[in-house]
């Protein structure tokens, strides 16, 4: 049995859909690129396949990593240009590697997430404004914030899942911000829910909703070594 | 090109569906292409997305080099009031253009209850509603579908109708527009709508008049204009086998209704149930050969990526070659970790066999229709299904391991009893007593689905006055009082819906103003029961001074004139006023698809043929084969 990790990214164009459909679309494009995929014994075979952590509605990424078993050994270079052909135009495909040996599976090895967020040209006094803002949040040791679930709210400190300071810089397009954030077990923050509490509690200018989000990396981060998924 | 700005994209449920950039989607530079078609569903895309007509269409028309087809569906209404708060115009999903950009905008008429849908959409994109304030600077408004062989309520609003199978009208039409175009649209609209009138299978209502008795029924429908047919007959694909299919259809990101390969296995269906529409307006059956079927099989599983390939058609289990087809599909591609399912299944242990075939996995439950609740009712309606049919069907599939059962049924037919509908109850405690005589336990969960019967235009039962909606809830009590079981759910529909669906099904060229009215004081979604607003119908009718009852609950004169008699599906009107005779006395008709000729007027009208691959299946023997 042979294990591929794939790096992907999710384009501008479907930033709008779901986890769900983005990993219907990776299903069908590897059933079009014809390789050997695995699939799971039992009354409704599916494709064996995982990703690393679900990325939000709204949220581009230039780091998805997926991991798919194949049924025959086929070479990572192989899979990588087949599937290179088969994916839309809103998918890019970067590194293909098979993973050798014994390794965690994929969610439970990635512990940390880099977002870049660009919030568009507030005012004048935007650089000012948001780089108070931002600095105060960082200074303040526990910033609440209530999730908002269906089953039920849930209080959380979004501090405790901050793992740098949040850095802004303001330029012509407006204001860019950097955060990187812990995802543990016991679960993690959006960063549309740091943002929010930017705007709503920081006075951070502009409007939450505006924003546009990406992922710029996920990592595994294991004491000061910070490693892609690609390098494990 | 229209822009989406996240700060009310991140407000809408399901922005997915406003976004586009699918796989396969066809993006023209629209300064190359001579002319442009915005192909509209009237509702919204989870819906819209899983129509095969308008798939065939945009395959056919972006074939043509000249030719640009995009799509567009009906924005939900969180994403309605974004559009019109931001002042965005209805757009393509393409190009993101605004429909009022295109040469034609098209809509699929799949039901009654969207129309209101079509007058929104037209409103969004800033189009004017009435085809008569339209000029030949505006986009020209069509409509197809089966809809369209009633074309009547919506005659204020659409310029031209197509009849029939689309996939030679719409070149035809593309042809004239570029035409017109090149000839820098002289004449203007009178022009274009002269030119497309000479098309087979095309209805310019403008070019008729209705005239009317005192007392509000039809006297005639008058053409005014040289190039007016009289009747206009549907457009017809003869050779099905031959046509054009959609090898590369667009695949959605989004999860919607119908996300599958759809393999039409043939078009047509005459086994001559009496209340069905398809089965007239299709007419006749034409059958693509079985290596046609496996070919684009394969080519539209290498192109979507799919895992299911439908057997979509009107009964699937009809097909001549049915068992070889799905024995071939499922040895070509289980390695492909593609599976293959029938939509719908005969009541005969013959479909039960081959559902175990196709569902090897899945236990789901199975669905039987068989239409009405005793034996009499079904020959009435010319349901060729038994007691015994079912009795078996359902004991091949408890015995195969299946113990969910969905029935279907229509109450409101005519010649309708009580015991009609007490024959529906007895039917499901069968079921139910089956499965105890079979599995020496209990534990079937049967679910009777009925919907109320609404009577539609071409067909056997065209003059037959619809229960009112009394009567229909009576019968619904009667039979929520019968069916108490825990082990039994029942489904029934919404009377009002029905009555309104059987309203514009019928209906003339004076329901136009309703509509308008109706749409005006917010009507619109009226098929989703959560929009659904009966209150502004009954205000619309009567601002309208139109009695809906008119329509629907009236039962008509065998010599009436049909609002719809000047659209012709090729069958006779005087056949089916024999089936309609017949369906009072009981007796029953049988497929002419194996069977013989009914004589109903289509092949020899249209100079088409039954196309059947089965064996034997010329030599027209005259018993029927169920």
């Amino acid at each position: 049995m042979t294990k591929l990790r794939l790096e992907i990214t999710k384009g501008e164009e479907i930033r709008y859909i779901s986890h769900l459909d983005y990993a219907r679309t990776m299903e069908r494009a590897l059933r079009r690129s014809k390789m050997p995929v695995a699939y799971s014994e039992g009354f409704n075979p599916h494709m064996k396949m995982s990703f690393a952590s679900a990325l939000s509605v709204g949220v581009t990424s230039e780091a998805e990593y997926m991991e798919v078993e194949l049924s025959k050994p086929v070479s990572a270079e192989k899979v990588f240009a087949a599937l290179a052909h088969q994916l839309p135009p809103t998918i890019a495909i970067k590194r293909v590697k098979e993973v050798v040996g014994k390794q965690k599976a994929l969610m439970a090895m990635v512990n940390l997430a880099v977002y870049k967020i660009v919030m568009p040209w507030h005012g004048d006094q935007m650089e000012y404004v948001a780089k108070d803002a931002v600095s105060r949040f960082n200074r303040t040791e526990t910033v609440l914030y209530v999730k908002e679930n269906p089953k039920g709210n849930r209080e959380i400190d979004i501090k405790k899942y901050i793992a740098e300071a949040v850095e802004v810089v303001v330029g012509p397009k407006g204001a860019e911000l950097s955060m990187v954030v812990w995802i543990t077990p016991q679960g993690s923050v959006k960063p549309s829910e740091v943002l929010k509490v930017l705007v709503e509690d920081f006075a951070f200018p502009g409007s939450f909703e505006a924003a546009l989000i990406k992922r710029s990396g996920l990592y595994v981060q294991i004491d000061h070594e910070r490693l892609s998924p690609m390098e494990m | 090109m229209i822009k989406l700005d996240p700060s009310f994209m991140g407000k809408v449920i399901k922005p997915g569906r406003y976004t586009g950039n699918e796989l396969n989607i066809v993006r023209k530079d629209p300064a190359t292409t001579l002319a442009s078609f915005a192909l509209a569903f009237p509702d919204v895309y989870d819906v819209g997305m899983s129509n095969l007509g308008l798939k065939i269409l945009y395959h056919i028309l972006n074939q043509m080099s000249d030719v640009a087809a995009e799509r567009v569906y009906a924005p939900w209404v969180d994403m309605e009031l974004v559009m019109r708060q931001e002042g965005i115009p209805l757009y393509t999903l393409e190009n993101m253009r605004p429909l009022a950009e295109f040469d034609v905008v098209g809509f699929t008429l799949q039901y009654e209850l969207s129309y209101t849908n079509i007058l929104n959409m037209l409103d969004l994109a800033d189009i004017p509603l009435l085809a008569s304030q339209r000029s030949a600077q505006h986009s020209l408004v069509i409509a197809g579908g089966p809809c369209a062989f009633n074309a009547e309520p919506l005659a204020d609003f659409v310029d031209f109708f197509v009849l029939g199978d689309g996939e030679e009208t719409i070149k035809d039409v593309a042809h004239a527009v570029i035409e017109w175009k090149r000839s820098g649209k002289a004449g203007g609209k009178a022009e274009i709508l002269a030119r497309v009138a000479a098309i087979e299978g095309v209805y310019v209502p403008a070019f008729y008049d209705p005239i009317y008795h005192a007392d509000g029924r039809m006297a005639a429908v008058t053409a005014n204009h040289p190039a007016a047919k009289t009747p206009v007959n549907k457009r017809i694909v003869r050779d099905l086998d031959g046509a054009e299919y959609p090898n590369k259809p667009v695949v959605p990101y989004l999860d919607v209704i119908h996300d599958r390969v759809m393999l039409e296995l043939f078009r047509g269906c005459t086994r001559g149930c009496r209340f069905c529409q398809a089965g007239v307006i299709y007419r006749p059956v034409r059958e693509r050969q079985p290596q046609t079927l496996l070919k684009l099989a394969q080519e539209l599983v290498d192109n979507t990526g799919y895992d299911e390939i439908s057997l979509t058609s009107l009964s699937s289990a009809d097909y001549s070659c049915l068992n070889n087809l799905v024995e071939s599909l499922i040895e070509r591609f289980k390695n492909q970790g593609v599976s293959v399912s029938l939509p719908s299944l005969r009541v005969d242990s013959f479909s039960i066999k081959l559902a175990q075939e196709v569902q090897k996995v899945r236990k789901s439950g199975l669905t039987f229709a068989p239409e009405a609740g005793t034996q009499r009712l079904r020959d009435v309606i010319n349901k060729g299904v038994t007691e015994k049919n079912l009795e078996e069907a359902v004991g091949a599939a408890f015995q195969a391991g299946w113990s969910t059962v969905k029935l279907y049924f229509m109450i409101g037919l005519p010649t309708e009893t009580d015991d009609d509908v007490r024959g529906i109850a007895d039917i499901a405690y069968k079921v139910l007593d089956l499965y105890k005589t079979i599995k020496g336990r209990r534990g079937a969960k049967v679910t009777v689905s009925v919907s109320s019967f609404v009577p539609k235009p071409h067909t056997a039962f065209q003059w037959y006055a619809q229960n009112d909606m009394v009567e229909i809830e009576r019968k619904q009590q009667l039979l929520r009082s019968l069916l108490r079981d825990r082990n039994i759910s029942f489904n029934w529909h919404d009377v009002k819906v029905s009555f309104l669906e059987g309203v514009f099904a019928r209906g003339d060229r004076r329901l136009g103003k309703v509509l308008l009215s109706a749409w005006q004081q917010g009507a619109k979604f009226d098929g989703w029961s959560e929009h659904f607003r009966f209150d502004v119908w009954q205000e619309a009718f009567r601002q309208s001074g139109i009695d809906p009852a008119f329509y629907a609950l009236r039962d008509r004169e065998h010599n009436e004139v049909l609002p719809w008699d000047h659209l012709s599906s090729g069958v006779d009107k005087e056949f089916l006023l024999q089936e309609y005779r017949a369906a009072l006395a009981g007796g029953l008709t049988v497929d002419c698809r194996r069977g013989m000729c009914g004589d109903c007027g289509v092949c020899s009208g249209l100079g088409v043929e039954v196309i059947d691959w089965g064996e034997g299946r010329n030599d027209k023997v005259t018993t029927g084969d169920y």
